[in-house]
C-alpha cells in the first residue's frame, strides 16, 4: 500500500520573496487559493503591483521590502503585519534570472540576499520551513557526465565559471550549509528549464530566438519542465514533511534538436568557438538575452535530472507538458 | 529524427531485410523506455538504430562474414553484463557484436555499449554512440542502466586494450575491476565474450600521442596503411570475425551486495573473469584455420 504524505493539519503561514517575478506571481495564486495555507505575506523590490489588489487582506499582505537592506529586512520579521500572520513557512523566490539586468549587482541579491534572509530565518523561532528554488546550472558537465545527473553530482565550483553560476552554487551552498541545523526544514529545489510564458529562462529564450544558433556535432538530451510544474513542486515541499536537496523532472525529455523543431525554429548548426563569438557579437548588440558563456555546456552534454528523490521523498509528480510553436 | 525521417528508415528496412529478421528488428521498440518523444533519457532512438543495422550487417555480413556461437547464454531479459575483449583501434568489435545480439540472440535486445570518456567530447561521435544505444562509461550511466534491466557491453580493458601493439594481440590487458562491483551489486550476470579477427582490422604498429591531444583522442595509430594512405588507410582488412559467448557467471550467488566493498576480492574475481575470456580467445584461436576463414 502506497504511503501517503504526512500534511500537517496546521495551516501553513507563508513569506514569498520575490513575489512580483513571473513564478513569484504564480506561486502567490496557488497559495491564495489553497485552503491548507493561511495568510501570505508575499514581498518584492516594487511598489504594490495591480495584480494583487484583487486579493484580500485578511489573507494577503503585500510589502516593499529590499531583502539587500538588512535593516528593512529586520523590520519585516519584526512588524505586526509579520508576527500577526504567524509566517512559519518561508518560501524565497528573489533571485535575478536575466544576465543583461544592470540596475542591480545581481550578486548582491542573489547571494547576500539569501545570507540575510537565511540568517533572520534562523532567529525567528515561529519559521519552521524555508524553500529555496535554485537550478540544474548549479551542476558542472563535463563529456563524462552522466546523463541522469543526481543531487551529490559535482557543483561548478570552477573559478573561471561566470558569475551567474557562481550565485547560483553560493546560495545553493548557503542553503545546504544552513540544513544542519534541526529546527528548519530546509528544502532547496534544484529544477531544470524553465519554460512558460514571461519565463525569462535561458532556455526560454534560447528556443524561442528567430534563427537558433546551435553547436555543430552536438545535440544533448535535455529536461523541460512546464512553470505550472514549478509552482506545484514548491507547494508540495511547502506541504510535505521533507528536507534537503531534490532534483525536479519536467515532463518533457529529449534532444535539443526535437524541441527546436517542434518550436518551429530555424537551426543554424556552428562550431562551438564561432557560437560564442556569434553570442558575443549578439549580445553586445542587445539582439539577444541568451548568454553563450553560461549554457555552452548544456549546449553540448546531456543533463537529465534524477527523479528519484522527488518520486520516492518528495512525491512529486509532474502534470503539465509543455506547449511548442 | 523527425517523423518523416523515421518513416523513411523503416521503409527501406522493410525493402532491404527479410520479413522475419525485419519483425525482430522492431519487436526491438518495445525494450525502449520512451520519455515521450522516441528517445529513453540517454539519447537513444530505436529507428537510429535500426539505421545503423541497416549499413553495418553488410559489413557483417559481407566484409567481416561474422561467425558467432553461444547466444543462448544470453539472458532472454533482465540485467546482464557483457564482458569483451578489446581490440582492433576503431571499436568494431563492439558493433558487430551489438548486431549479432540484435540478429542472434531469442529475443533480440539491445547491448548497451559502455564508451570510453574522452568520446563525449567528439562532435557527431558522441550522437553516434547515443542513438544507437550506447553511453559514456561514467559508473552512474552503468548504474542507471542496470538498474533499467538493461544488457550491457563492457571492456574492462579500456582503451589500453583497443590500442595493444600487433605484437601483443589477443594477449588481454589486466582488467579493470569497476565491473565485478557493479555485477555483484546489482545482481547482474557477466557473460564473458571472446572476439577473434578485431586484432587483425588494423595492425598497430605505433602510436602518435601529441596529435591525438590535439584531437581529442587518446592517441592516433599507425597502421601498414594509416595515415600514410589518408582516409582510404581506415579501411579495415576483411578478417573473419568469430564471436564466442561463455556461460553466465553469477558472482551474485556467491557474494553479497556487501562484498562488492572488498578491493581484494574484486580484483580476484576481475582477474578470474579475465582468465576465463584469455581462455576462450586461446581455444578459439586454435580452431580458427586462418584470419580470413
Amino acid at each position: 500500500m502506497k504511503k501517503k504524505n504526512k500534511i500537517k493539519n496546521t495551516k501553513k503561514n507563508i513569506l514569498i520573496t520575490g513575489a512580483t517575478s513571473t513564478i513569484g506571481r504564480m506561486v502567490t495564486e496557488q497559495f491564495y487559493f489553497d485552503k491548507r495555507v493561511g495568510k501570505i505575506i508575499g514581498i518584492g523590490r516594487i511598489d504594490k503591483p495591480y495584480y494583487f489588489n484583487d486579493y484580500s487582506p485578511s489573507r494577503f499582505t503585500y510589502m516593499k521590502v529590499d531583502i539587500l537592506k538588512y535593516r528593512e529586512l529586520h523590520n519585516l520579521f519584526i512588524s505586526p503585519e509579520f508576527r500577526d500572520s504567524n509566517i512559519n513557512t518561508v518560501v524565497h523566490l528573489a533571485f535575478v534570472e536575466e544576465v543583461s539586468r544592470r540596475d542591480l549587482d545581481p550578486h548582491t541579491l542573489n547571494v547576500e540576499g539569501t545570507k540575510n534572509l537565511l540568517d533572520m530565518c534562523m532567529n525567528t523561532k515561529g519559521i519552521k520551513k524555508f524553500v529555496f528554488k535554485s537550478t540544474i546550472y548549479v551542476y558542472k558537465l563535463k563529456p563524462n557526465s552522466p546523463a541522469i545527473i543526481h543531487e551529490g553530482w559535482d557543483l561548478n565550483f570552477d573559478p573561471t565559471a561566470p558569475q551567474w553560476i557562481k550565485d547560483r552554487v553560493d546560495a545553493d551552498m548557503l542553503c545546504r550549509s544552513a540544513m544542519e541545523n534541526d529546527r528548519i526544514d530546509i528544502v532547496v529545489l534544484r529544477f531544470p528549464h524553465i519554460i512558460g510564458r514571461n519565463i525569462n529562462s535561458q532556455m526560454n529564450i534560447y528556443l524561442n530566438q528567430r534563427i537558433v544558433f546551435k553547436p555543430m556535432g552536438f545535440d544533448p538530451i535535455i529536461n523541460l519542465i512546464h512553470s505550472r510544474d514549478v509552482v506545484n513542486a514548491i507547494q508540495y515541499a511547502v506541504h510535505t514533511k521533507v528536507k534537503g536537496v531534490f532534483n525536479i523532472k519536467g515532463r518533457e525529455t529529449a534532444p535539443l534538436s526535437t524541441f527546436l523543431r517542434l518550436n518551429k525554429r530555424k537551426v543554424i548548426p556552428v562550431p562551438p568557438f564561432i557560437l560564442s563569438s556569434i553570442n558575443a557579437l549578439q549580445w553586445k548588440l542587445g539582439l539577444t538575452d541568451f548568454y553563450y558563456p553560461i549554457n555552452k555546456d548544456f549546449l553540448k552534454y546531456s543533463c537529465v535530472p534524477s527523479s528519484e528523490r522527488m518520486e520516492k521523498i518528495l512525491k512529486f509528480t509532474p502534470k503539465n507538458h509543455v506547449r511548442f510553436g | 529524427m523527425d517523423e518523416k525521417q523515421r518513416k523513411l528508415v523503416r521503409k527501406i528496412a522493410e525493402r532491404l531485410l527479410p520479413r522475419e529478421e525485419r519483425e525482430r528488428l522492431l519487436s526491438l521498440k518495445d525494450q525502449l523506455i520512451d520519455e515521450g518523444f522516441g528517445y529513453d533519457k540517454f539519447g537513444f532512438e530505436p529507428e537510429s538504430a535500426l539505421a545503423y543495422y541497416l549499413f553495418f550487417n553488410l559489413l557483417y555480413k559481407y566484409w567481416f562474414r561474422v561467425k558467432s556461437e553461444g547466444h543462448k547464454n544470453i539472458p532472454p531479459k533482465g540485467r546482464a553484463m557483457l564482458v569483451i575483449n578489446h581490440s582492433g583501434m576503431i571499436p568494431i568489435d563492439f558493433i558487430m557484436i551489438a548486431i549479432d545480439v540484435m540478429k542472434n540472440a531469442n529475443p533480440p535486445r539491445i547491448a548497451r555499449g559502455i564508451v570510453d570518456h574522452f568520446a563525449g567530447a567528439l562532435p557527431y561521435i558522441n550522437l553516434f554512440i547515443q542513438r544507437g544505444g550506447s553511453v559514456i562509461g561514467s559508473r552512474e550511466n552503468m548504474e542507471e542502466l542496470l538498474k533499467a534491466d538493461q544488457l550491457i557491453g563492457v571492456f574492462p580493458e579500456g582503451t589500453k586494450g583497443i590500442g595493444k601493439p600487433f605484437s601483443q594481440r589477443y594477449k588481454l590487458v589486466r582488467f579493470n575491476v569497476g565491473f565485478v562491483e557493479l555485477a555483484i551489486k546489482y545482481q547482474a550476470p557477466i557473460i564473458p565474450v571472446a572476439v577473434i579477427g578485431a586484432e587483425e582490422q588494423f595492425p598497430q604498429i605505433g602510436k602518435i600521442r601529441w596529435l591525438g591531444k590535439l584531437l581529442g583522442f587518446p592517441y592516433i595509430p599507425v597502421t601498414p596503411t594509416f595515415p600514410w594512405l589518408g582516409l582510404l588507410g581506415l579501411i579495415p582488412l576483411p578478417s573473419r570475425y568469430h564471436i564466442y559467448y561463455g556461460k553466465p557467471i553469477k558472482f551474485y550467488k556467491r557474494y553479497s551486495p556487501d562484498s562488492a566493498q572488498d578491493p581484494e576480492l574484486i580484483r580476484r574475481l576481475a582477474d578470474h573473469v579475465q582468465k576465463i575470456i584469455q581462455e576462450m580467445i586461446n581455444q578459439g584461436l586454435k580452431k580458427r584455420k586462418s584470419i580470413f576463414k
